[in-house]
């Protein structure tokens, strides 16, 4: 267990940022808008940590860094990826669909160029050294994993509510939600605004993580790997997405273990899934998407009767009472 | 004070005039038929009363406020509620689902009573779910509370589009071709089931259809519209003799 924590502690706590950046796609997508923004807000949230915790709350090198200011930091870079995403969503929700993805992208383009440029985000090289809360990588897990929980009850029960109601509306039919007095605009950007939040918290603590943040960290293709997440997992439910994330960070790590494992393969197809993995991953996301267009988690696998006599299934909405 | 009222209502889509100058009434409690040839501009004149298409000239005024220039969803709030000619249910959802929604300007929760699930928000959602199970009811849906509207039969689907704007409780309801689909029988039953409704939710309704003897039945008034003009204007039975009207629905030949 042990070595097994040691092995793959980093790939677990990766993962889990994964499914909570998945998640932070799916909320604009539940209200039907395709935002690749998701990146922008996470190098953002990052961009806040790095510079705060090399700044102002900067420790000795070597020392622990206060998990207090951890969490500061994570609110700092909420508030202000709500902020910048209300500024940025108004005018840009404005637009449907692929107009919407193309304007969401020059946002992450535009905090890509501007942090390679500006001094405090550190140019080209970025920000080294970030100090660490922790001994190991896997005690981030003491954030990641509350983190994932909160995000993932927060979506559910947003799902079940007036307010999931009312996104879920406009991603059905926005004109016959407006007619049913559902503000298309008010609800759009707010489900902008909860995937910023939630991609911004998550950049801060990636940046801690990953010790050291520049313009490299979510860029385009990272936007892209996301929004893979959300299709392979499934877009109709918050599994999905979590599940499309912690697979899909999960596949080339497995692929390798595969390969090394001895006597499994042959010679030459272990040393392709090795060597090959990531053509082997896009193949997969490739075979995902033909099989099951719908993502692998539809809400249609909770009403699954043996998951209902769990009490896991989605309650049925009847009604016991006289209603006529 | 009239309920709806248009005053030289226009709309221009580039060089076509699809509502030209329209000017007419709806009284409360009122079931004021709107007919006239395909093209007449009957579907338009509903959306620019809805806000989804804005006016290009003219005003809509709902019991003495101004109307036009407000967005869809502040229309709907002030009380008038609509169904769709080519049908807009939310066909993802259930039936029980389509109707939960529209009940959304008379909730209140916000963010944090839906995810930490306040008193009042439970409160709430039991009562927006009992009041859409007895819409359901009404429309003789409720056994198919749970069926995604996609699967419901075109009649259906209608049906469910009508208990979709009974739950905005509104004041006014605009039926856009309710009948469209139906055979005499089911149409017969659609003029029992409107007038029900409008006793029950005491509604002021304004609709389109092309069935004569259904809207000459129905309807208390008529108004005819051709080519975006208003040509006739009455209780049915004066607008079924009227020399203009009998024209251009048969020809001048």
């Amino acid at each position: 267990m042990e070595d097994f924590i040691k092995q793959y502690g980093f790939l677990i706590i990766q993962m889990t940022f994964a499914a909570m950046l998945g998640l932070s796609m799916y909320l604009p997508l539940m209200a039907g808008q395709l935002s690749l923004a998701s990146a922008g807000f996470y190098a953002i949230g990052g961009y806040i940590a790095a510079v705060m915790s090399t700044t102002v709350f900067a420790v000795p090198r070597g020392a622990p860094f206060p998990i207090e200011h951890l969490l500061m930091e994570m609110l700092v870079a909420g508030v202000v990826s709500a902020i910048l995403a209300v500024i940025v969503g108004v005018p840009s929700l404005r637009l449907r669909g692929i107009y919407l993805a193309l304007a969401t992208i020059a946002l992450v383009e535009i905090v890509r160029v501007v942090s390679l440029n500006l001094e405090i985000t550190g140019g080209a090289i970025g920000i080294f050294g970030i100090p660490q809360p922790f001994n190991d990588k896997f005690s981030y897990g003491y954030i990641a994993f509350p983190m994932l929980l909160i995000s993932a009850f927060f979506a559910y029960r947003l799902e079940r509510s007036r307010i999931g109601r009312a996104f879920v509306s406009i991603r059905e039919d926005e004109l016959a939600a407006a007619a049913m007095g559902v503000n298309p605009t008010y609800y759009k950007v707010l489900s902008f605004v909860m995937g910023a939040v939630l991609a911004g918290m998550v950049g801060a603590v990636s940046a801690h993580f990953l010790n050291t943040w520049n313009s490299r960290q979510g860029t385009f293709d990272a936007s892209v790997l996301y929004l893979a997440f959300v299709i392979i997992g499934g877009s109709r439910t918050f599994v999905g997405p979590i599940m499309g994330g912690l697979l899909l960070t999960a596949l080339p790590e497995v692929l390798r273990a595969l390969a090394n494992t001895p006597d499994l393969f042959a010679a030459p197809v272990a040393k392709f899934l090795s060597d090959g993995r990531w053509i082997v991953y896009g193949v997969l996301i490739v075979i995902g998407t033909i099989f099951f267009p719908q993502g692998l988690i539809t809400p249609s696998l909770f009403k699954w009767r043996p998951l209902k006599r769990w009490g896991l299934g989605r309650a049925k909405p009847a009604l016991k009472e006289e209603t006529a | 004070m009239s309920m709806l009222e248009a005053v030289r209502v226009t709309r221009n889509f580039g060089g076509l005039c699809a509502v030209n100058a329209v000017s007419f009434a709806v009284e409360q409690g009122e079931i004021f038929g709107l007919i006239g040839p395909n093209g007449a501009g009957k579907t338009t004149l509903f959306n620019l009363v809805t806000g989804l298409t804005e006016v290009s000239d003219g005003v809509v005024n709902f019991q003495g406020a101004r109307l036009s220039g407000l967005k869809p969803h502040q229309i709907a709030a002030k009380g008038i509620a609509r169904t769709f000619q080519n049908i807009r249910l939310f066909a993802n959802l259930s039936a029980l689902e389509n109707v939960m929604i529209s009940q959304h300007i008379h909730t209140r929760a916000n963010v944090f009573d839906s995810i930490l699930g306040t008193p009042r928000m439970r409160r709430e959602e039991k009562m927006v779910r009992e009041k859409a199970m007895s819409l359901l009811e009404l429309v003789g849906l409720a056994d198919r509370a749970d069926d995604q509207a996609r699967n419901f039969s075109y009649g259906d689907q209608r049906r469910l589009e009508i208990a979709r704007a009974l739950a905005l409780e509104p004041t006014m309801l605009l039926l856009d071709e309710p009948g469209a689909g139906m055979n005499t029988n089911e149409k017969a039953a659609l003029s029992d089931f409107i007038r029900q409704i409008r006793q029950q939710f005491d509604l002021t309704i304004l609709l389109i259809e092309h069935h004569v003897p259904l809207v000459m039945g129905l309807c208390d008034r008529i108004a005819v519209l051709h080519f975006g003009q208003l040509i006739a204007l009455g209780v049915p039975q004066d607008v079924q003799r009227d020399p203009a009207v009998i024209e251009a629905y048969l020809g001048d030949t």
